[in-house]
């Protein structure tokens, strides 16, 4: 008996210890068994590990252009500049919604989402270009390679800080010292607390970072129109320039930056922008969106167009302004990207407006997405024609009215073929500049920002405005002084970041 | 032969008065009643082969004995031979009926064959023999004569099952009130005992509620017993074990499967709400088959979850709730403190829900079944909104009002903008569904024009034409059984819900199986497996697409009364299809608030969203006996679900036209875990009772997703991805989780009066880096049971009386990232062909575990045998809080997820049970339970962290509303007034007012913000009533909140100044109209939207209610219908859930979050039940 139990108890043991044994193995002692990595990202430290990585996180800056930021209607750089464009008084609304732009919600609300979507937006892509610049010089990889990837971020940070300085910080003021507060200026990557440089701080590093990139970018030949090469950078420093009254450097480098972009024929003109800006030589810069990169109902091509089928575009097509259509001469080609009775009689082959789509006068057929059920739609960025009108502009300004009127001419005559040179000098002729550039650059983005660096205040009143004040919740007129000019800052950067002072409200 | 005799007895009691009979006989017998001569009697048979009938007719023939049998009861038909010479004919009969179950006796001249082992004897039959025994014994007593006193007997004699929830029950006793005779079901749970006609039975078993039944007419009395709550003796499922409630020294509620089996419940978290003091639930969505959100004391974490643990059958399960049939539920247990909870240290900080599955209990083998019908429709009504002609005539204000204000404006600009209205409503509303011209509609005075009626009135209803009445039906069945070394229970259910909105339903097959085997007397093992597959089609109305244009609520809650869903003519009349069917009027124009361009019914009719998900759940152990007072367990478990999307929106309208576009999601979810259970049990002295447990546990987690989708359609009626053009997505990732611990738990009792349970647990989680993974947790539990002192022992009023505390500090890491400590990018953000990655995170290497510290003292108690309680504090401290702290946005990452911060939850929870009647035919219970929570943070991460509509702040709740400070309505000009902020103040400017001495503001941008109330109520609970009169059973439960306020985003969607096509609730009649009137509702005016309809406190509103939550009615079937259908238990119940709530506004659903925010969800349901419940 007691012999039994012996073997019994052996027995146990054994299994026991099998038992054990077995999911010892499977599990426990197993080294890495507490280590787990995720199969959609990569640990950040190889981003700069080579020049293919870098050059990866490059491109994801480009696609960061046209993502989505939160919900629907914040889509990137398309938005934004779809937001500077509506919240002039060239840009009518048809119907009450999205109205955040229109009605200038988004200025004086700092927990209003879009105002904080774009806040945000441009810093998320100001950090990831800073992972570049200050790591790209250690990677591995061809010092060419590494210049093109360093010139490229250097641009990103400079036109990412000037758009956040234009619209969160009080205008630039030639002449001025321009010590007001401007915005934090991020030169790393870091989560510290960092104050507001002034306006002039801002605009320095604005001008060091173009300049460097000016330079390491000389001679690059890109892919596609989404990456930025020296043009693009000479552009940004045109664009920068005018607002700050340097006009000799605007001129120059207007005129430099569009070497090589002819400006379109009236056919292609005629066709709008949709979805091959990079065939169209015009173009300096544009998104390309494919399909499996698509953001639906998010992308540009969903609020802007006149064709896809978004609750949106159907209920609220855009229009121009009829003030500014009937100042488009008769013969200008550009006066048929926009439907007086809103019938849209002369729309391109191959595009089609469905019947559930509302009609109203004098709608936009400037931009078309592929199609009713498609919203894709290329996001232009920059193209000749403004560097045309900058330098036209800057010449005005500047007291060479005969030459401005010259580029202006060289121009206007590729879009009329009735056009004549202007005869108007001084605040005519610059009154001309500024009709023209607001017909040709409609809904790119450019006239709220326009209005600002002018301090010009905003008139939607203007005879024959077809603005109302329901639709625009009453922001029909708002003076140059308005605190509303310079947006206040998001309320989730003030709160996490004491070192910044609020804007008046 | 007397058979003949028996055989006129009916049916139903034959087998009854046979066994009187068998009963009286055997007494018989021992009075020395059979006649003597019987062994004198020798008899000579040889048969070969023959049925045993064969045998008697012979043995009948060759003596002058008769046999006296039933055919029901003995199995004459059986086959043997027998060759025997002149034997006697006891020793005969011995022999032929060795091999068989018969058992015989000679009675007279009689000989009676009953079955064998019938040891059922009564007294009655004693006392009748010693009554009778001269005049049975004397010569004159004749067959009559016992006949007749059998039948005497007979009528005397009562008998029954008694069964409990799960099936009979042996061993329960039953005593006649008053007397001390009595007897004992047997294995079978049969009885029968010798009683008169205003006897009382009295019949009682451990556990269970005793029952006191008076004999009536019938002869026969089946009794199920219901399970003793109160009991101390039950048997609760705790971790890692189970524990007598007595004893235990933590905090837990457990619900059995009496509590779930006669609900109309499709998830097992329905049963959840109200069970226990301080255990909240939110009902989310009545979308079919959906769970409800529980929250065990408080709200524990800000980033991390605060969702307690499920546990089911000892594993922590992460599959979907919703896979397990409730049916197959033996008990939840909810575990509230800390010392109960700590086992599972890791995951448990937000408390734990256990599952028990059922095992085989009834050896014997029972097999049930329960089949329900149900009708389902809305639990709370839609919010009241003004009609078509009010519609026009209040958004002609508006629109008059953006022109000129009457009273504010001059008369001349007012009657202009009369005219510029009444010419241009309709160009803003866009449909006229009246019987007048288009400019005709609203009068220059704003009414109505008197001559307009609706053309086509019963086609404005959107709310209708996209419900009906659901219906649900549920069959379970399940079958139990076992032998001495083995018990099983299998089970199959099938349910089908239809929710009361179109093509949203939930479907499901689950089947089960539990088996365990004693394979040695050291050596135990056992296998569960369930399996469950279901499909679901969904209303997409959850509250992330609470603003998209196919939520059905949202579309038919916001839809101006003017719009139509059909096509008319101008008369208002159909237009039929050439099938003669209503066409859906897809191209109707509609203003841009009523979802111009989209439609909800078509949109439900022609797309399709689909999950279809199957879940596989197993778990097999050993169970080792290593010595006597040593045992290991190794638990495995396996658990896999898989989910799959279908997804299709039509190319007519919506989001998928004019392409079309279909998607296809799959997700495989599958967790494996292992652990090993030490566990010793020893007492010494009788008195020093030790328990102690050593484990360890491993736990691997893993997900993997498939998405793609495509858009425009090649053939129509194809919605699989090959039948579209172009992709647009098409990604896959693999996510993984592991978790492994080490544990051990300490129980000690001292003479069944002193408990003590400590416990400590050391847990490495795979969401921390290295260096800071392994966190360490640990318990201590003491309970003091008072009534088992000397001193109140002798007290009877004192049933029990306990006092307990507990303490431990627990992990919580649920709700972060699987990756939160690591910096990384996300892949995917491709530009055109080119490979893109973009920064997401940033490293946080420092991320630890979140504790939780709860301590917990509690006083139970049951008194008078009728009155039981417990009152309880606690108090859990959440530290290191996980929190995704907000860095400045400028350094373009939003967060960083960190431990920084603390918060307490506090509160007090009573529960008390009161038998306001109890005797034998009636009973009531009455039970009540409150809870208090007190939510504060002890320490931010930063000064202030606004959170939407709340604001974090040291010395603020989670659900502190953070808002506008709205003030009311100007009665000068109608327009909205805010407190102004003092930035605004100090700025002036056209928008600032000061009205009776307050600086007030007309603009939203300008208001001051300000702390409004808090989302969590003062008090909340839950008040249940159990009456059961005879057969019959009522229970119903309230479910109450009082306090706390909630964000009405619904109303304030309804409520717009100016907003063409959206509904409008009946409150904007009360708006503004003319200077000096006195409303809180502002003029409307469709260009001061932004302002009057700003998010503010104005949108609060108390958020105590007053919920019938569930109502049941059963009734225990009568022992007639049950014996005809061959049933030993039956029940059959009438139930209702989501009766009413009772609120501060029609249309609020006031569960709907636990933050007080409400959105446009499917509305829960109301589902109203007929079932059966019966066993055999």
């Amino acid at each position: 008996m007691l012999n039994f139990k012996i073997i019994k108890m052996k027995k146990n043991i054994i299994i026991f210890i099998a038992i054990f044994a077995v999911n010892v193995l499977f599990t426990a002692c197993e080294k890495e068994f507490l280590e787990t990595a995720p199969t959609d990202q990569v640990p950040s430290n190889v981003a700069v590990e080579n020049t293919d990585n870098a050059m990866a996180a490059l491109n994801g800056i480009h696609r960061a252009l046209y993502v989505r930021y939160g919900s629907q209607g914040r889509g990137g750089a398309g938005h934004f500049n779809m937001f500077m464009s509506e919240m002039g008084e060239d840009h009518v609304f048809n119907s009450s919604t999205w109205t955040t732009g229109l009605r200038w919600i988004l200025t004086d609300s700092p927990t209003n989402s879009y105002n904080r979507a774009h806040w945000a937006m441009f810093y998320e892509w100001i950090a990831n270009a800073n992972l570049l610049i200050n790591g790209i010089d250690d990677a591995q990889g061809e010092q060419e390679d590494k210049d093109i990837v360093k010139g490229q971020a250097l641009l990103y940070r400079a036109y990412c800080h000037f758009q956040l300085v234009q619209v969160w910080a009080g205008r630039y003021i030639k002449g001025g010292n321009n010590s007001q507060l401007g915005i934090p200026l991020r030169l790393e990557l870091s989560r510290d607390p960092l104050a507001r440089s002034t306006v002039e701080e801002v605009y320095t590093q604005i001008n060091n970072d173009i300049d460097n990139a000016i330079l390491l970018l000389e001679g690059y030949s890109r892919n596609n129109k989404s990456h930025l090469n020296a043009n693009v950078g000479k552009g940004l420093k045109a664009r920068v320039a005018l607002v700050q009254g340097n006009w000799d450097i605007a001129i120059q480098y207007a005129q430099e930056a569009r070497e090589g972009f002819p400006l379109m024929d009236q056919d292609t003109y005629r066709k709008g922008f949709s979805t091959k800006l990079d065939e169209n030589g015009e173009f300096m810069w544009a998104s390309h969106i494919v399909a499996d990169q698509t953001n639906y109902f998010g992308n540009l091509g969903a609020y802007l167009s006149r064709n896809y089928s978004s609750s949106s575009i159907r209920a609220n097509p855009r229009s121009i302004n009829k003030p500014l259509y009937d100042m488009i001469s008769e013969t200008d080609v550009r006066k048929t990207l926009w439907s007086e009775d809103g019938q849209h009689a002369e729309l391109q082959d191959g595009y089609e407006i469905s019947s559930r789509h509302s009609r109203y006068p004098y709608t936009s057929q400037k931009f078309l997405a592929e199609s009713t059920s498609v919203s894709l739609m290329d996001v232009p960025m920059m193209r000749a024609a403004e560097m045309y009108l900058i330098e036209a502009e800057a010449l005005a300004r500047d007291g060479q009215d005969g030459l401005a009127a010259q580029v202006l001419f060289n121009l206007v005559i590729t879009r009329d073929d009735e056009y004549i040179l202007s005869t108007n000098t001084g605040q005519d002729l610059i009154d001309e500049i500024m009709i023209q550039r607001r017909i040709e650059l409609w809904g790119e983005g450019f006239r709220w920002l326009d209005l600002k660096r002018l301090n010009l205040p905003l008139n939607r009143k203007e005879p024959g405005s077809r603005h109302t004040s329901s639709r625009t919740g009453g922001v029909l007129e708002v003076p140059s002084s308005d605190n509303r000019w310079v947006w206040v800052i998001p309320q989730d950067e003030i709160d996490a970041n004491p070192l910044v002072d609020q804007n008046p409200i | 032969m007397k058979k003949t005799e028996i055989k006129v007895f009916s049916r139903k009691i034959l087998f009854l008065r046979i066994m009187k009979i068998y009963t009286i006989l055997f007494f018989v017998t021992m009075a020395k009643l059979f006649a003597a001569d019987a062994y004198g009697q020798n008899i000579t048979i040889n048969l070969k082969n023959a049925e045993l009938k064969t045998f008697f007719t012979e043995i009948e023939s060759k003596t002058e004995f008769n046999f006296f049998y039933s055919n029901n009861l003995i199995d004459v038909t059986k086959k043997t031979s027998l060759n025997v010479k002149n034997q006697n004919l006891d020793k005969v009969l011995n022999q032929l009926l060795a091999k068989t179950e018969i058992d015989f006796r000679f009675v007279k001249n009689q000989i009676v064959l009953f079955p064998k082992n019938n040891t059922s004897i009564s007294e009655l039959i004693e006392e009748l023999i010693v009554d009778d025994e001269e005049q049975i014994n004397s010569e004159e007593s004749s067959e009559e004569v016992i006949k007749s006193k059998i039948t005497t007997v007979i009528q005397n004699m009562v008998s029954g099952t008694v069964t409990d929830a799960t099936g009979p029950l042996p061993g329960v006793t039953i005593l006649i009130q008053g007397t001390t005779r009595g007897t004992q079901t047997d294995f079978n749970g049969k009885y029968q005992i010798a009683a008169n006609k205003g006897d009382v039975l009295v019949f009682s078993y451990v556990g269970m509620k005793a029952r006191s039944i008076t004999v009536g007419d019938s002869n026969t009395l089946n009794v199920v017993l219901q399970e003793d709550a109160n009991l101390l003796e039950e048997v609760i499922v705790v971790a890692y074990g189970t524990a007598k409630k007595g004893d235990f020294t933590g905090s837990a509620t457990q619900i059995g499967s009496g509590d779930i089996e006669l609900r109309p419940i499709s998830n097992v978290s329905t049963a959840l709400e109200g069970s226990s003091a301080g255990v909240a639930a939110s009902m989310t969505s009545g979308q079919p088959g959906s769970s409800q959100d529980i929250r065990i004391r408080g709200f524990g974490s800000f980033t991390a979850s605060s969702s307690p643990l499920y546990v089911v059958d000892g594993i922590p399960f992460n599959g979907s709730i919703n896979s397990i049939n409730p049916a197959d539920i033996e008990s939840l247990t909810i575990l509230k403190d800390a010392s109960s909870t700590a086992l599972y240290g890791n995951k448990a900080a937000n408390g734990v829900v256990m599952i028990t599955t059922k095992r085989g209990k009834n050896k014997k083998g029972q097999f049930s079944l329960n089949i329900s019908s149900s009708i389902v429709d809305r639990s709370i009504p839609e919010y009241d909104r003004i009609d078509a002609k009010q519609y026009y005539e209040i958004m002609w204000e508006s629109l008059r009002n953006s022109e000129a204000i009457p009273g504010v404006d001059s008369d001349e600009d007012v009657a202009a903008a009369n005219i510029f209205a009444s010419n241009k409503i309709f160009s803003e509303l866009k449909n006229n569904p009246f019987n007048v011209p288009n400019d005709q509609i609203v009068g220059t005075d704003g009414k109505i024009n008197p001559a307009a009626s609706l053309l086509y009135p019963d086609d404005l209803d959107w709310e209708d034409a996209i419900t009906r009445i659901g219906f649900r039906q549920n069959y379970d069945m399940s079958f139990q059984g076992g032998t001495d070394k083995s018990d099983y229970y299998a089970s199959l259910g099938y349910l089908k819900e239809e929710g009361y909105i179109l093509n949203s339903d939930f479907e499901r097959i689950s089947g089960r199986l539990n088996v365990n085997f004693q394979a040695t007397d050291w050596l135990k093992t056992g296998l569960n497996i369930a399996v469950s597959t279901s499909q679901g089609n969904q209303a997409q109305a959850t509250s992330s697409q609470s603003s998209s244009f196919v939520n059905p609520i949202r579309f038919t809650r916001g839809i101006g009364p003017i719009y139509n869903i059909y096509r008319h003519d101008d008369s208002g009349a159909y237009i039929l299809d050439e099938n003669g069917n209503k066409m859906y009027d897809l191209d109707a124009q509609r203003a841009s608030g009523a979802s111009f361009g989209r439609h909800i019914v078509a949109e439900i009719d022609y797309n399709e969203d689909l999950d279809e998900i199957t879940s596989i759940n197993g778990k097999s152990y050993f169970d080792i006996k290593l010595t006597k007072d040593l045992n290991l367990t190794v638990n495995t478990s396996f658990d896999q679900r898989h989910y799959y999307n279908t997804d299709f929106e039509n190319r007519y309208v919506g989001d998928g036209a004019p392409g079309g576009r279909a998607g296809r999601t799959y997700n495989r979810r599958t967790s494996v875990g292992f652990n090993q259970l030490l566990n010793y049990t020893k007492t010494f002295n009788d008195k020093h009772n030790f328990k102690a447990l050593l484990a360890h546990e491993s736990l691997k987690y893993k997900i993997s997703d498939l998405d793609g989708s495509r858009q425009t359609v090649i053939v129509d009626g194809n919605t699989e991805l090959i039948n579209f053009v172009s992709t647009l997505e098409l990604s896959s990732q693999t996510d993984e989780l592991t978790d492994e611990s080490y544990f051990g738990r300490l129980n000690y009792d001292y003479d069944g009066k002193y408990f003590i349970s400590t416990s400590y647990r050391q847990d490495g989680s795979s969401k921390f880096s290295k260096d800071k993974r392994w966190g360490d947790f640990w318990s201590v539990g003491g309970a003091w049971r008072l009534d088992q002192e000397d001193f109140i022992k002798n007290k009877s009023w004192i049933d029990m009386l306990k006092l307990r505390a507990s303490y431990g500090e627990l992990g919580n890491n649920s709700g972060i990232s699987f990756y939160a400590y690591q910096g990384l990018y996300d892949l995917g953000l491709n530009n055109q062909s080119e490979g893109g990655i973009l920064l997401a995170t940033l490293a946080s290497p420092n991320l630890l575990w979140e504790t939780s510290a709860s301590s917990d003292i509690a006083v139970e108690f049951r008194l008078f045998n009728r009155f039981d309680g417990i009152i309880e504090y606690y108090n859990r401290k959440s530290d290191n809080l996980l929190f995704d702290v907000p860095i400045p946005l400028s350094s373009g990452i939003e967060s960083v997820p960190e431990n920084i911060g603390a918060m307490y939850n506090r509160g007090l929870e009573v529960s008390l049970n009161y038998d306001i009647i109890k005797n034998e035919n009636f009973e009531w219970n009455f039970g009540i339970n409150a809870a208090t929570v007190k939510n504060q943070f002890t320490k931010l991460p930063q000064e202030e962290i606004i959170n939407g509509s709340k604001k974090l702040m040291v010395g603020r709740s989670i659900y502190d509303y953070w808002l506008r400070d709205w003030y009311g309505v100007d009665p000068a000009d109608g327009e909205i007034l805010y407190v102004a902020s003092e930035d605004a103040i100090a700025a002036g400017g056209s928008t600032i007012r000061e009205i009776d001495g307050k600086i007030l503001t007309t603009d939203d941008a300008k208001a001051n913000y300000h702390y409004a109330g808090t989302a969590i109520p003062d008090l909340t609970g839950a008040i249940t009533n159990n009456i059961t009169y005879k057969d019959f059973n009522l229970g119903f439960m309230f479910t109450y909140q009082i306090g706390g306020k909630s964000l009405d985003y619904n109303y304030q969607g309804i409520m717009s100044t100016g907003t063409y096509g959206t509904a409008l609730s009946v409150d904007i009649l009360d708006r503004w109209q003319k200077p000096g009137d006195i409303t809180d509702v502002p003029r409307m005016d469709d260009t001061q939207t932004t302002d009057f309809n700003a998010t503010s406190d104005r949108w609060l509103v108390d958020a105590s209610y007053f919920n019938l939550k569930r109502i049941n009615l059963s009734y225990n079937l009568s022992n007639k219908v049950l014996s005809s259908i061959g049933s030993s238990s039956g029940r059959l119940y009438l139930s209702a859930e989501n009766v009413f709530s009772i609120n501060a506004r029609k249309g609020l659903n006031l569960q709907q979050t636990f933050s007080g925010t409400t959105s446009n969800v499917y509305t829960p349901s109301r589902v109203i039940t007929l079932g059966l419940n019966v066993k055999f």
